[in-house]
């Protein structure tokens, strides 16, 4: 079968390569971007914590004033500011080197405190001289001015703490999930391991089941051949051969993933059954046209429209009246009331599906299913699906196992009456003959495919060779033309 | 008789063999598709979250892991990321300054 999804999936995933080099690259050229203001900012933040030890925040306020107080001291603005405005960082620290001007000034100028202050922000782009004037004039302006750069201060030291406070919330939490996951996927390993080997052991150990109906059991070969092949985690696959009737069964537990904790909390929100489905591959000779299905009223509904075999052939049929019949909740879908007749016998009523012994033992069937159509490499197959009981109450579905060895032979034996065997094989021959026909016509189609690109390959090479054709021929007449263009000289003899 | 008494037919036994998987009709291993999001997501925005989800879901997506080969990439290439991001983000040059 052709999955549409994974090749989509994969290229997805080619895109994601693509992207993750792309941002690569500009992780890359970011970091190296800010390594070169890092160096900055890191020198700062340090000084600027100095500084707040050091100096009160009255003076710390005044780091900027030196062009105000101390007019003869210009050059050291520039010096202290013009770097500063260039720098490219988004958030330009106001405070370059403080360390140098609150040494050169604090001392001489401890009381022109809160008054004046550079904003360079404010002024940014003037020549020095003129920033000089305007900042020596208003000195309401600096006032006002000075509020914000405390707050901007304030900010700043804010940040360095609390963004490590609040990140380690989510270490911790994810951490705890890790081990939290790592505990639960070795527990839960083992849970799903105990329940398979349970069941293993009920039914494939000595003198079960298994081993009188089947000659080999497990997965190897040789005797002592483990009896389970892991798959995954949570799917166990046990395999029997060597009976009359069949080729063999394999079984297919699909436990709840209980090494997974995130699929074990969404079970808890959306609750799922440990499951086993047997498979019974049946002789070709040995299985007369039989389409048979049965399960909960609901399942079998999905059933009749999802599965082709059952969609194709057969339809729900409604108990028959004057008969014991499947308990209430169950529907049998199958393609003639005879076949369902003759497959619900009285015996399996009285084991399993009657109304009294279905409480007790059917609890954990889901559904059954036999078909001589069925889609895939095997065609006669009788499927069976039950849900696992606890680990220690494996016995519970020893009366639903028994139903599949009945089932092989009562399968194997079965015979239809003439009548409906012709109605079936007439069905067949039909579904036969449109399958063939659906197979002509693809393979028309291909063929029809092919036969246009054919054409076209050789339209292509056709024009191809008749455009060089076309391209000599101009030479030629072009020559020509210019031959004929050319002045007529006529080569005499001088003499 | 005999051979409804004992149904075993050890001539008719045919070993197991696994039937070939081709690795395109696989099941979809979504987990790893999500923690290579959250991980190109945790990179790229310097999201702290984004890539400790990332390496959940990568851990996740290893331990549901079925086939060796061919998840591996993309575990490995989930979990890359998520690295990748968990370093830039605690080691990389923005970090803020140590207090004193």
């Amino acid at each position: 079968m052709a999955w549409p999804p994974p090749p989509l999936f994969a290229s997805l995933s080619n895109l994601l390569c693509l992207l993750s080099v792309l941002c690569l690259l500009i992780t890359h050229l970011s970091t190296s971007f800010v390594l070169a203001d890092s160096h900055f900012e890191g020198f700062e933040a340090d000084d600027e914590d100095e500084t707040l030890v050091s100096a009160d925040p009255l003076q710390f306020s005044n780091l900027r004033s030196p062009p105000v107080s101390h007019s003869g001291t210009p050059p050291d603005i520039t010096k202290i500011t013009t770097p500063e405005t260039d720098l490219p960082d988004s958030n330009p620290t106001p405070f370059p080197s403080p360390d140098k001007s609150a040494t050169s000034v604090d001392p001489s100028k401890p009381a022109s405190a809160g008054f004046d202050y550079w904003d360079e922000d404010e002024f940014e782009g003037l020549p020095v001289a003129e920033q000089q004037k305007q900042a020596t004039e208003p000195s309401k302006d600096a006032k006002d001015g000075a509020v914000p750069q405390d707050s901007v201060a304030g900010q700043e030291s804010i940040p360095i703490a609390s963004p490590r406070k609040r990140s380690y919330a989510i270490e911790i939490v994810c951490i705890s999930f890790l081990i939290m996951f790592a505990i639960n996927y070795f527990t839960g390993k083992r849970e799903n391991e105990n329940i398979a080997l349970a069941w293993a052991a009920k039914f494939a150990g000595r003198d079960s089941i298994f081993e009188k109906n089947f000659s080999l059991l497990g997965v190897g070969e040789g005797d002592d051949s483990p009896l389970l092949l892991k798959e995954g985690l949570n799917v166990f696959k046990f395999y029997a051969s060597g009976r009359r009737y069949c080729q063999g069964l394999l079984a297919t537990m699909e436990l709840k993933s209980r090494h997974d904790l995130i699929s074990r909390i969404y079970n808890m929100v959306v609750p799922c059954k440990d499951e086993i489905s047997f498979e019974v591959y049946m002789n070709d000779d040995a299985m007369d046209n039989v389409i048979f299905a049965m399960a909960k009223k609901k399942a079998a509904k999905g059933m009749q429209k999802e599965l082709r075999d059952l969609q194709r052939f057969a339809g729900l049929l409604s108990p028959p009246s004057g008969r014991k019949w499947v308990q209430e909740e169950m529907s049998v879908i199958s393609e003639s009331k005879e076949v369902a007749g003759d497959m619900i016998t009285d015996a399996v009523l009285d084991q399993v599906f009657g109304e009294k012994s279905f409480e007790n033992f059917g609890k954990g069937f889901i559904s059954m299913h036999f078909s001589d159509q069925h889609p895939g490499p095997h065609n006669k197959m009788l499927l069976f699906k039950f849900a696992l009981p606890d680990f220690n109450n494996m016995a519970d579905m020893t009366r639903l196992v028994a139903l599949i060895p009945y089932y092989i032979d009562f399968v194997g034996r079965y015979k239809l009456s003439p009548q409906v065997r012709s109605k079936t094989e007439a069905a067949r021959a039909k579904a036969a003959q449109e399958a063939y026909r659906e197979l002509q016509n693809a393979r028309q189609e291909e063929l029809q495919k092919r036969k246009a690109e054919k054409k076209k390959l050789m339209e292509d090479a056709e024009a191809r060779l008749s455009a060089e054709a076309l391209r000599k021929k101009e030479a030629k007449e072009r020559a020509r033309q210019m031959k004929k263009a050319m002045p007529r000289m006529k080569m005499t003899r001088g003499h | 008789m005999s051979q409804s008494s004992d149904p075993r037919q050890p001539s008719a036994a045919r070993p197991f063999k696994p039937p070939a998987v081709l690795p395109q009709d696989l099941p979809v291993d979504y987990s790893g598709f999500i923690a290579v999001v959250f991980g190109v997501a945790g990179v790229m925005f310097r999201y702290k979250l984004s890539s400790w989800l990332a390496i959940i879901f990568s851990v996740q997506s290893f331990a549901n892991m079925k086939n060796m080969e061919n998840d591996l990439k993309q575990i490995s290439m989930g979990m890359m990321f998520a690295i990748m991001g968990l370093v830039t983000n605690y080691f990389g040059p923005n970090r803020p300054a140590p207090q004193k």
